[in-house]
């Protein structure tokens, strides 16, 4: 189903509809989020850009979108420099955005959606039978058929994306952009969507598709830019790359990684998961027919794009959810109605994707968060009262074993920095010497050290002979420190390899972006 | 010096300069027409601290919103915003009263018996709406405030139907028996016992909350359900707890203040001393070693009212004035996380580490 007819070539000789140049972004807090990012994209297109989570995708759109000033370089429309982060740019411009998320009123009716913002008036009110008239013009126009009276919130998710593009098309747009399209959709909702782009783009519009999934990718773009940590890490005509260059411009030039030696596995597994499904409100939390096993002292790394349903599997073994179908064991006992209490009973750790919401409390001190749920622990409590002394002196050890940086163990929580908020929290989880520890991207936006700090605290618990269950985006942190390296796709696992010195970031992309399957 | 210590007094500091402030600029429009300007404030802030009897004034005023102020601090504490502290006041006192009239007896323990009866009853205010919250998710803040008046229209039945004394001019049930009413602490005040247990009683909030495993729980659960369900504690007990807890301190709240002060139960109106505990938990920022404090500030300002009534002609209503301007500031995020402010104390907190 691929289509590579290259409109490129109608729109030479014209001046590109949209050009970066020399973009930068740097947030008040000193984050960069772009660094002299210079692209452009020829008319009557699809253009697609890719990279990884915080690559820099989203803040560049959000300028184009003029949701957001550039702190460098321009955006030039039709060639013309244009100040973007003024009022109603994006209108004016005839730019329309289709977010990831959607922005419409579910009480609205789609007339009522589409119009919000510049309803056609008739005196002071709105003209229902222009504004009614206005859209199923424009769905007729587009092949978008909806109708134009449904109340929004309850048409099916791919009607609501029909109303979101329309929305977006309402006000002689040029440019349209959509942010990660297809993650509510299932696969032929896809094929119908990529069809409609087309005849949007067979229409006159130009269309700039962010996706980090590279089949969809190839089958719907003419031409592809990679961003990767807020840089172009290169760009091309999708017909002229294969698909491991374009991997190797996202995940960055194939680095040296040291692997640990992988570790016999012997006894019984401690945990076993088999034929388990979840279902769930969120397509991207949904698991179907799961197996998997962990053994004592194994790390079984989780890879996969987010949004695969890596938040789903945790959810499982922490006893978030409950499975629909299947069965979870832990060392011979059915976990598959466990509590979370009932898993932290059995020796459960978790340290936490999200670790101000999750991992702990902001308001509350270092000592507060670092002895929360140890209830009934004898050295911190007597009867119901805490032992402040005893407790202070456990903490000060806790953060200076962990090298946590801190004025003092009665600041608060969200006086330290993420790495020593991880740190804390790993101090913790592990204080307990769990058998089943659980790492959900437990170096995410930490600095080096932090993060080679928590990497060995990792590996000591697998060596004390806990099961590890670690999930992460950063491939290298996984080809670091799994004894086996679990793919998950779509809700279900792709691919299980030992972490051998042939399995490299190449090997694992195809899985990851389901366009392989183990047999 | 300890630095959080330091900080802390930036705050108090802080604190002190807008209320002050903020009388000020409530109270002197009302002072200029006056003859003597100078008079009407020093009575208003001076006349509440000018004898014995008037400090035992203040207290009396802080009783009750003392314990409601700790109602709303445990309540608010469990991250549910359960306004049923008011009718829980109003339940506890017809609660009392009932005790007193109904029951027999119980020598020098009976205002004990009736107290207890008064918060357990008044304990349902709070408990309908969090429970209803727990397993319905029906918004407590809602459900609270309409239940609210169910309750007192469900009481004023009850009073007219079974405590009426037909011989008294308007609704009002029978006079409490005299063994069941509190001991009076200064001649010429009504400041009675109930002081003192509202003061152990907010000495013990705070000790629950700061220094116990089930006060910190609590907390957790309130600023941070996610992570307290990523802990396995168990949340939904946990919220009840505190609601059961809440809603018995408001009843005692109601029994006191009927059997400190009044002769007979005569409330047809909710009396307001929940919303009052409101204002004092977030006065007190949640905090109940504060809300003593605070009872007793809101308690000061009420008798500067009376003064500024009874001698000057200036309505005490005045005071309800100067209440709400001081809640809108001391609440202002825009003084109290002024960048500048936050500077200030960061600095010190260097500072003082860097020694």
């Amino acid at each position: 189903m691929t289509d590579r007819r290259d409109d490129g070539e109608r729109a030479a000789g014209q001046a590109p509809v949209v050009a970066f140049d020399h973009i930068s972004k740097t947030y008040a807090n000193g984050t960069i989020a772009l660094r002299d990012v210079s692209f452009a994209i020829p008319a009557r297109t699809i253009h697609a850009i890719c990279g990884e989570n915080g690559a820099g995708k989203s803040t560049l759109m959000k300028i184009l979108f003029g949701l957001e000033g550039p702190t460098g370089g321009h955006v030039l429309l039709d060639g013309q420099p244009v100040s973007t982060a003024t009022r109603d740019f994006a209108g004016r411009h005839g730019i329309g955005m289709v977010h990831q998320h959607f922005s419409l009123i579910p009480t609205l009716s789609v007339t009522e959606n589409i119009i919000l913002g510049h309803e056609p008036k008739k005196g002071v009110l709105i003209d229902r039978a222009a504004a009614r008239a206005k859209v199923e013009a424009l769905s007729q126009r587009y092949g978008l058929a909806v109708d134009p009276d449904a109340i929004t919130g309850r048409l099916p998710v791919a009607a609501q994306q029909k109303v979101e593009i329309l929305k977006a098309l309402s006000r002689d747009t040029r440019v349209l952009i959509l942010d990660e399209p297809t993650a509510v959709l299932s696969p032929p909702e896809i094929n119908e969507l990529f069809n409609r782009l087309r005849d949007l783009r067979d229409h006159g519009i130009t269309i700039l598709f962010i996706s980090h999934k590279l089949n969809e990718v190839r089958s719907l773009a003419e031409s592809v830019t990679v961003l990767r940590a807020g840089q172009v890490a290169g760009a091309a005509r999708l017909a002229d790359v294969p698909d491991n260059m374009i991997m190797q411009m996202v995940m960055g030039r194939p680095v040296e990684i040291t692997r640990r030696e992988p570790r016999q596995v012997t006894g019984a597994p401690l945990l076993v998961m088999s034929g388990v499904s979840l279902a769930s409100r969120d397509p991207a939390d949904r698991l179907r027919d799961i197996d998997l096993v962990i053994h004592p002292g194994e790390i079984v790394g989780v890879a996969g794009v987010d949004g695969s349903g890596q938040r789903g599997l945790v959810s499982l073994v922490t006893g978030a959810a409950r499975p629909g179908a299947g069965s979870i064991s832990f060392d011979g006992e059915d976990m598959g109605a466990a509590s979370t209490a009932r898993w932290r009973a059995c020796g459960m750790a978790h340290l936490p994707s999200d670790r101000f919401t999750q991992g702990g409390v902001p308001a509350l001190t270092l000592i507060e968060n670092a002895i929360a749920g140890t209830d009934g622990d004898r050295r911190f409590q007597r009867g119901p009262f805490l032992r402040g002394g005893a407790i202070s002196e456990a903490v000060a050890g806790m953060v200076e074993d962990y090298s946590v940086r801190a004025l003092s163990i009665g600041e608060r929580l969200d006086s330290l920095s993420g790495g020593n908020v991880q740190k804390l929290i790993a101090a913790r989880e592990l204080a307990t010497e769990p058998r089943f520890l659980i790492a959900d991207q437990p170096t995410r936006g930490i600095d080096v050290a932090a993060a080679a700090f928590i990497h060995k605290r990792i590996l000591a618990a697998a060596e004390r002979g806990a099961a590890v269950l670690l999930v992460t985006a950063d491939l290298d942190e996984l080809l670091r420190l799994s004894d086996r390296v679990v793919v998950m796709f779509g809700g279900q696992i792709t691919a299980v390899l030992p972490n051998e010195a042939q399995l490299t970031p190449e090997r694992l992309g195809p899985f990851m972006l389901g366009l392989e399957d183990m047999p | 010096m300890n630095r959080a210590f330091l900080a802390g007094l930036v705050r108090l500091a802080i604190t002190l300069a807008v209320i002050g402030a903020v009388i000020l600029a409530v109270l002197v429009p009302f002072a200029l027409p006056h003859e003597h300007p100078g008079t009407v404030i020093a009575a208003f802030l001076l006349g509440p601290l000018s004898s014995l009897r008037h400090l035992g004034n203040v207290a009396e005023y802080a009783t009750p919103i003392a314990f409601t102020g700790l109602a709303a601090t445990v309540v608010f504490r469990s991250g549910l915003f359960n306004l049923g502290i008011e009718s829980g006041v109003f339940l506890g006192g017809l609660a009392a009263t009932t005790a007193a009239l109904l029951l027999p007896s119980f020598g020098p323990f009976t205002p004990l018996v009736a107290i207890v009866f008064g918060a357990v009853v008044g304990s349902i205010s709070c408990i309908v709406p969090g429970e209803l919250r727990l397993r319905w998710e029906a918004p407590e803040m809602v459900t609270s405030l309409v239940l609210n008046f169910a309750i007192l229209y469900a009481g004023v039945f009850f009073l007219n139907y079974y405590l009426r004394d037909p011989a008294a001019g308007s609704l009002m049930s029978y006079r409490i028996p005299a063994d069941a009413k509190l001991d009076r602490l200064l001649a010429g005040t009504r400041l009675n016992s109930g002081a003192i247990v509202a003061l152990v009683a907010c000495l013990a909030g705070g000790v629950w909350l700061y220094f116990t495993r089930s006060g910190l729980n609590l907390r957790i659960v309130g600023q941070g359900p996610v992570f307290a369900s990523h802990l396995g504690l168990p949340s939904r007990r946990i919220i009840m707890q505190a609601q059961i807890v809440g809603g018995m301190i408001a009843g005692m709240a109601g029994a006191i203040q009927v059997l400190g002060l009044y002769p007979r139960f005569s409330w047809t109106q909710l009396p307001g001393l929940g919303w009052t505990g409101i204002i004092i938990a977030i006065l007190a920022r949640e905090n109940p070693f504060y809300v003593v404090p605070a009872a007793l500030f809101l308690g000061y300002l009420q008798v500067g009212g009376d003064f500024l009534a009874r001698d000057i002609g200036i309505p005490s209503e005045v005071v309800g004035l100067i209440t709400a301007a001081i809640m809108l500031a001391v609440t202002a995020t825009a003084i109290f996380q002024h960048p500048a402010v936050l500077r200030l104390i960061r600095r010190i907190r260097q500072v003082e580490a860097a020694r």
